[in-house]
């Protein structure tokens, strides 16, 4: 009558496109490699991408220990998933982050220093997301899952072959918002790609207490396949995310990514993780950075040399040089402005009186 | 290009204040933007703050140790000519670089007392805020808002008329702000007192032993003063008693035994107690107690010892000073440790010898000791033997 769980996990399996690419362990297998279909300059684009998403990050810490940020949470140790996801998607298709996307933001083209106007007390949404098809931060944890899969379901009912990007971390998953937005996507077949990004820490709750079982297997429940993958290897999840959206673009349905990685810096700028994890921890995941790793290949196979690197490292430094400049120079806007002006396309009278007033409240300060 | 004077931001999201661990610059040195200047603790995490602007530093403005409070100034930099147009300060976040009138008010820390007295006060929450900050009571406004509401010119009329800052300061009283090393001592001993239940004995020692050791090594170029000899001994004691060594761990409802003995020394400074601590003082023979210890309450009083030689500590010694008439006092607890110990001066006073009364050196001490580790029998114990150790020293 009603399919038993093991027939489900048999006809989920058969399903898959992913399981061909990736060895039982997640890591991209040679056939996978060789069906990537990334030219050596593209290639080399990724490694320039992670240096600049990683040397903007560091510059956002240091604006935040220097009284210029009010808060910041560094995606150090992940730039991977960052670069490796925006890539394999297409402009067009959609992100919906969690709040420590912005590597993935600097890659869709938003402005690095008008995001940080966020983190700085001057904007509550910096870019256009219609612009960017890419959505606000959003810092309550799992919201912005649903949120996508809505969205996902606009996309199909208007026969668009958009594709929504998902991405959450390992803490979301224990959110009944991440389990209602599964769910309903497994049902309604959104074209969603969940991403995962398992960073092993929700703030200070690890991975252990997180979750008895296995994230990706999780998918099967609500009907659709999941992997767990190396999220320190660019190029696999970059071939894990084309695949998943390729057969969401295909009407097939959506597909979790559990890409496997470290939060090597702090939560945020207000977390002191030396306090609940090891230094033993910290280096095993430091002998498998991201950027190292990839650029060991990229020597490996001709395809980056030393003076390439060292250019990179220099246009690095330049942009977030660019973006503390910009950034420091960036007038506040009116405070009426930033409190009244997006509530209301057509204001009543009640509230303009409101806001004459706040303001006029606030002369001479 | 004048100096930039860089101000402690607020670091993790509503802290207060900033505990300097230590500078990793100096005065006079060359700083670039994003050089590491110095490594502060908030009450949450320690961090390395980079410097904001490229230059030379001008002063430092604390010492490590020190607390700092957000907003306070803390490290001058005279700036290379090319940051210039950088160091103009544009819209600032926690008190960051440049001058804090520059558009977001600092807050008001020398009148944090006004209170709101009634819930009926109609005003606006900045206003609120406002009123706090300049130490207006808007219970004792009217205001001229539309329905009575108080608006902020009318907190600006109050604060500028004296009559109504408060806490005003009347008849003589002068209220004085409480930061850093005060507002920790404070801070721990209102831990002691309300967590452990401490008493306290008393004893006199005879310290012609000790007296007589001190001129033998003053003959032979070892000069030393008391101390040496009483941390020596109440190491001693703490071995053969090592309950006194220890903690009472209230979460688990367990006594923690410490193995080494970490002697706390209270020391007196300009900037008030500080109690340095003799890490491992029971792998230590007597001079180098004494040169160490001497080491430690020199670093103190300059100013100089890290955080980390200030706390650790398993036992504290105290006294109640050298000289003068006072023969000794009830120590408070150091938490989380188990026992203080209190020497008062060494001098001549009457004591019966064989009978006889005689002038002899001798001096107080008092214990105090945690009555949840430790009953007064053994604290009995423990305090005679520290006597018999006292007693019993030979050159």
């Amino acid at each position: 009558m009603f399919p038993t769980m093991a027939d489900v996990v048999r006809v989920v399996a058969a399903d898959d496109p992913l399981r061909a690419l990736f060895s039982p362990a997640g890591e991209l297998t040679a056939e996978g490699r060789s069906r990537l279909g990334l030219d050596a300059a593209a290639l080399r684009e990724l490694y320039r991408n992670m240096v600049l998403i990683r040397r903007a990050d560091q510059e956002a810490l240091n604006l935040q220990r220097q009284g210029e940020l009010g808060l910041w949470g560094q995606y150090l140790g992940q730039e991977a998933i960052h670069v490796g996801a925006m890539t394999a998607l297409r402009t067009t298709d959609w992100v919906f982050p969690s709040y420590r996307e912005f590597g993935m933001a600097m890659i869709r083209g938003v402005d690095p220093a008008d995001m940080l106007t966020m983190f700085r007390g001057l904007s509550h949404g910096p870019w256009d997301p219609r612009k960017y098809h890419f959505a606000p931060l959003a810092i309550p944890v799992a919201t912005q899952v649903p949120h996508a899969v809505g969205f996902a379901l606009g996309c199909r009912l208007k026969h668009s072959d958009e594709v929504v990007l998902s991405t959450f971390g390992d803490g979301a998953t224990s959110e009944g918002d991440w389990h209602e937005a599964m769910n309903f996507a497994g049902v309604f077949k959104a074209p969603v790609v969940f991403l995962c990004q398992n960073n092993g820490w929700a703030i200070s709750v690890p991975l252990s207490k997180q979750t008895a079982g296995s994230i990706a297997d999780r998918a099967s429940g609500y009907g659709f396949p999941g992997i767990r993958i190396d999220g320190n290897d660019v190029l696999g999840v970059y071939a894990a995310v084309m695949a998943a959206a390729d057969r969401a673009r295909q009407g097939e349905g959506p597909y979790l990514i559990e890409a496997v990685t470290y939060r090597m810096g702090a939560h945020t700028s207000s977390d002191d993780p030396t306090r609940y994890r090891t230094e033993s921890e910290l280096e095993a995941w430091n002998a498998k950075d991201p950027i190292a790793r990839y650029r060991a290949w990229l020597e490996q196979q001709g395809i980056i040399d030393e003076r390439t690197v060292a250019a990179i490292a220099d246009a690095a430094e330049s942009a977030a040089q660019a973006m503390r400049a910009r950034l420091t120079a960036m007038p506040a806007p009116p405070p009426g402005e930033a409190i009244f002006g997006r509530v209301y396309s057509n204001p009543p009278e009640s509230f303009l009186r409101e806001r004459e007033e706040f303001e006029s409240s606030l002369e001479g300060s | 290009m004048a100096d930039q004077t860089f101000r402690l931001p607020d670091l993790g999201e509503g802290l207060t204040e900033a505990q300097l661990v230590a500078w990793r610059v100096e005065e006079g040195g060359r700083v670039d933007v994003n050089t590491p200047l110095c490594e502060v603790e908030t009450a949450k995490a320690v961090v390395v703050i980079p410097s904001p602007w490229a230059g030379t530093i001008h002063k430092l403005h604390a010492r490590p140790g020190e607390s700092v409070a957000v907003g306070e100034p803390l490290v001058t930099i005279t700036p290379v000519e090319a940051t210039q147009a950088e160091a103009t300060p544009g819209t600032l976040v926690g008190y960051g670089p440049g001058a804090p009138e520059s558009g977001i008010r600092r807050k008001a820390r020398s009148a944090p007392a006004a209170t709101e007295s009634s819930s009926d006060v109609r005003a606006a929450p900045f206003v609120r805020q406002l009123a706090k900050d300049m130490g207006v009571d808007l219970a004792q406004l009217t205001g001229s808002g539309p329905g009575g509401r108080i608006t902020r010119a009318d907190v600006e009329a109050a604060a500028s008329s004296p009559a109504a800052t408060a806490p005003a300061a009347t008849d003589g009283e002068r209220r004085i702000s409480v930061v850093g090393i005060r507002k920790a001592i404070a801070r721990q001993m209102l831990r002691s007192v309300s967590t452990i239940p401490q008493f306290t004995e008393f004893a006199v020692f005879d310290a012609t032993n000790l007296m007589a050791a001190r001129e033998e090594g003053k003959a032979s170029g070892r000069s030393m003063t008391p101390l040496p000899y009483f941390i020596a001994a109440v190491v001693k004691a703490v071995r053969a008693f090592p309950l006194m060594n220890s903690s009472w761990d209230e979460s688990r409802d367990e006594i923690i035994v410490k193995q080494p003995v970490n002697v706390g020394i209270a020391v007196n400074t300009s900037q008030g107690l500080l109690v340095p601590v003799l890490r491992d003082a029971e792998q230590l023979q007597l001079t180098a107690i004494a040169e160490k210890s001497a080491q430690l309450i020199e670093g103190a009083r300059a100013g100089t010892l890290p955080p980390n030689q200030m706390s650790g500590g398993t036992i504290t010694v105290t006294n109640v000073g050298a000289s003068g008439p006072v023969e000794t006092g009830t120590p408070i607890i150091n938490p989380p440790e188990c026992c203080v110990v209190a020497f008062g001066a060494i001098k001549p006073r009457p004591m019966v010898v064989q009978g006889e009364v005689v002038a002899r050196s001798g001096a107080w001490i008092s214990i105090s000791v945690d009555h949840r580790i430790v009953d007064g029998a053994l604290a009995t114990e423990f305090l005679t033997a520290l006597v018999t150790e006292l007693e019993s020293i030979s050159a």
